[in-house]
């Protein structure tokens, strides 16, 4: 028997059901007549979707393809398949997440924003404008290598790379003060060497070191203030609403330099600042470091022994305003999430299918990051109560080894519709500071041909595809 | 007591409310019931309900629903006032729970109606503005698209996809990755 003929709904009643979706079940509920429709693209529009998105765990699988990601769904225990624009995705490298984007460095070691769920993409400036790079041409003008020196350091230590060399030994992990489709953003970098950090505005031409700190580790905004969390477990706050950076010292640093020691600093649902430190214990595990070729990738079907490592977790509360750790036991109702995306700390009671009390992670190893990418990557579930019984995310497991996996919150907002008429403007900067890269005779001919696309992209389509776009002509021209 | 007794039954008579349904059935409701709905409260302090309150948007088969609904959740709430005063607090919180339990099952069986009657009653707690309801119903919905693809909820719903292959093509190519 046919059901009975349900009533045409209005709009805002469809945003106020698909509100209480998560990002996939929203895009099919989207697509089931022009009603709802129109009610999924004003919802992505005003930004009204579900702002508790559960996280996903976001890999890429040899199977799948170069330029596919996918979306593997913690709520819905099932994993997503999400084409993804050039440069393929397994041959970037992953060094950050936040909103709903990932930080991605190309084959030129050059650095992408890109949101996984809508395709949008947004340059960031040239390593170049980095204050330890310095771009080396070939006898076209051309950028073939990068010249990386210390800060303030011998110039004879001058160390060089080739593009795609430089991305493995420089970048560590990337973080985002706000989401990129509102246009308004700060991108915070560790680097190395010493891991030191530069920041970009979104409109900036070129990276600003912010010195001299070292040895960072992680680093969160709250509030506005970026706290800054150093291996030796310092604490600093700088404060970019001015015109020039401000600094803090929270917590002063502890002189023990812990080898194999994570450090995280994440914002809890109460608002306080946690510090946690996860400590992987190496000998318990034989590393397999022996030497990769240069594309390799592991792969989901090679069966590579998994290491045994122990993990202990341990969390302190930091009290900005006694200035001090107070180490805690349990999360109580809070979940963890850790990686090489933002740290995260989570209410359980708003997200069902999260354990309260427990840490998902993914190890964003260091070793790994140089080169060593065929041993298993250690990710699962663990309770505080008992860090002894690490569970799977999913069992066999599903992700290659490389580019790293790591958790992602779904955000399906359209970057032109937030930003309106000003996406030009912010991208601009960005377009032109890799077209500096170039010598001038190619660079008349380069902003001739930026113009017109230019010209082109903003009558027909989204001008962030077109800055994408813009590293391949170079490449054409070169 | 017998006298504040008699006072408040007045009191509760005085303030019975009338409802008449598009196909004009009539329904008697006390006050703190019909208030439950904000349109009718605005009515109720505008004075406007004399002679009864037409709803001609609502049928009398989903009236009966939604006075169902208000009728438990206003008794809940006057449970609620009258406990805080006469239970010690570890008693209150007791009685509560018990409360939010006997509402959430209550809740739970009201919501075991065909699709179409759903769809009824949000159009109908949309128009009288009741909130709880409107909470309810719409969750209901989306916990019953989960995980289902755009056919089967056309199916669910009885919906038309009134879309053009080329726009439903269009919406495919940038979330084709939802529809595995």
């Amino acid at each position: 028997m046919a059901p009975p003929w349900a009533p045409h709904l209005p709009e805002d009643i469809l945003l106020q059901i698909f509100a209480a979706l998560d990002v996939p079940d929203l895009a099919c509920a989207g697509s089931v007549c022009s009603s709802w429709h129109g009610a999924y693209t004003s919802l992505c529009n005003l930004g009204r979707w579900k702002q508790q998105q559960t996280p996903c765990l976001l890999y890429t699988a040899k199977s799948r393809g170069q330029s596919a990601a996918c979306l593997y769904s913690l709520a819905e225990k099932k994993a997503y398949t999400l084409a993804l624009p050039d440069p393929p995705i397994r041959s970037r490298y992953l060094i950050g997440s936040a909103y709903g984007w990932i930080i991605t460095a190309d084959e030129s070691s050059e650095l992408d924003l890109l949101n996984p769920i809508t395709g949008d993409q947004i340059a960031l400036p040239s390593v170049t404008t980095m204050d330890h790079v310095k771009p080396i041409y070939n006898k076209n003008g051309v950028v073939k290598k990068y010249e990386v020196w210390r800060h303030n350091d011998n110039p004879s230590k001058i160390r060089v790379f080739g593009l795609r060399e430089l991305r493995k030994s420089f970048f560590v992990k990337a973080f985002l003060s706000s989401d990129p489709s509102t246009g308004d953003y700060i991108v915070v970098l560790i680097h190395r060497f010493l891991s030191q950090l530069s920041f970009a505005r979104s409109g900036d031409d070129h990276w600003t070191l912010l010195h001299p700190h070292e040895f960072v580790a992680d680093c969160v905004f709250k509030d506005g203030i970026l706290y800054v969390l150093t291996q030796l477990q310092e604490i600093q706050a700088f404060d970019f609403s001015g015109p020039a950076v401000e600094q803090k010292l929270i917590l002063d640093r502890i002189e023990i330099y812990y080898r194999y020691v994570r450090m995280y600093i994440v914002q809890a649902p109460c608002g306080d600042l946690l510090q946690i430190r996860v400590a992987y214990d190496h000998s318990a595990s034989q590393p397999e470091l022996d030497s990769m070729e240069e594309d390799g990738y592991f792969s989901e079907d090679d069966d590579l022994p998994c290491p045994a490592y122990s993990t202990s977790f341990e969390v302190c509360r930091v009290d900005l305003a006694a200035r001090k750790r107070v180490q805690i036991s349990s999360l109580d109702e809070s979940v963890l999430f850790l990686g090489l995306g933002q740290s995260l700390c989570l209410h359980a009671e708003g997200y069902p299918k999260l354990k309260a009390n427990h840490v998902y992670f993914t190890d964003d190893d260091g070793f790994m990051f140089l080169g060593a990418n065929n041993r298993r990557r250690n990710i699962g579930v663990v309770s505080l109560s008992n860090t002894n019984i690490i569970e799977n995310i999913t069992s066999p497991q599903i992700w290659s080894n490389w580019p790293n996996p790591l958790w992602i919150t779904p955000n399906p907002q359209k970057m032109n519709s937030a930003m309106g008429g000003s996406t030009e403007e912010v991208q601009a900067p960005s377009t032109s500071c890799r077209t500096f890269g170039f010598q001038h005779g190619w660079s008349v001919a380069l902003l001739f041909l930026v113009f017109l696309l230019f010209v082109v992209s903003v009558s027909f389509r989204a001008p962030t595809k077109f800055f994408v776009c813009l590293p391949l002509n170079s490449a054409l021209h070169s | 007591m017998a006298s504040a007794g008699s006072g408040d039954e007045k009191a509760a008579a005085a303030a019975m409310i009338t409802l008449i349904s598009s196909d004009n059935e009539k329904f008697e409701v006390t006050e703190a019931t019909a208030t439950l709905s904000q349109t009718i409260r605005h009515m109720i302090e505008d004075g406007c309900t004399d002679g009864g309150v037409p709803l001609p948007n609502v049928t009398s088969k989903i009236l009966a629903r939604v006075i169902e609904y208000c009728k438990k959740h206003a008794t809940a709430a006057a449970g609620e006032e009258g406990s805080s005063s006469s239970f010690s607090d570890a008693a209150f919180l007791e009685v509560d729970r018990a409360f939010l339990e006997e509402l959430e099952e209550f809740d739970d069986a009201f919501l075991e109606v065909d699709r179409a009657t759903l769809f009824d009653l949000i159009l109908a707690a949309n128009y009288l503005d009741i909130k709880g309801l409107l909470n309810l119903t719409c969750q209901k919905v989306a916990d019953s698209v989960k995980g289902k693809t755009p056919e089967q909820i056309r199916e669910m719903y009885n919906i038309v996809n009134d879309l053009t292959p080329e726009e439903e093509a269009e919406i495919r190519r940038e979330t084709q990755w939802a529809f595995e």
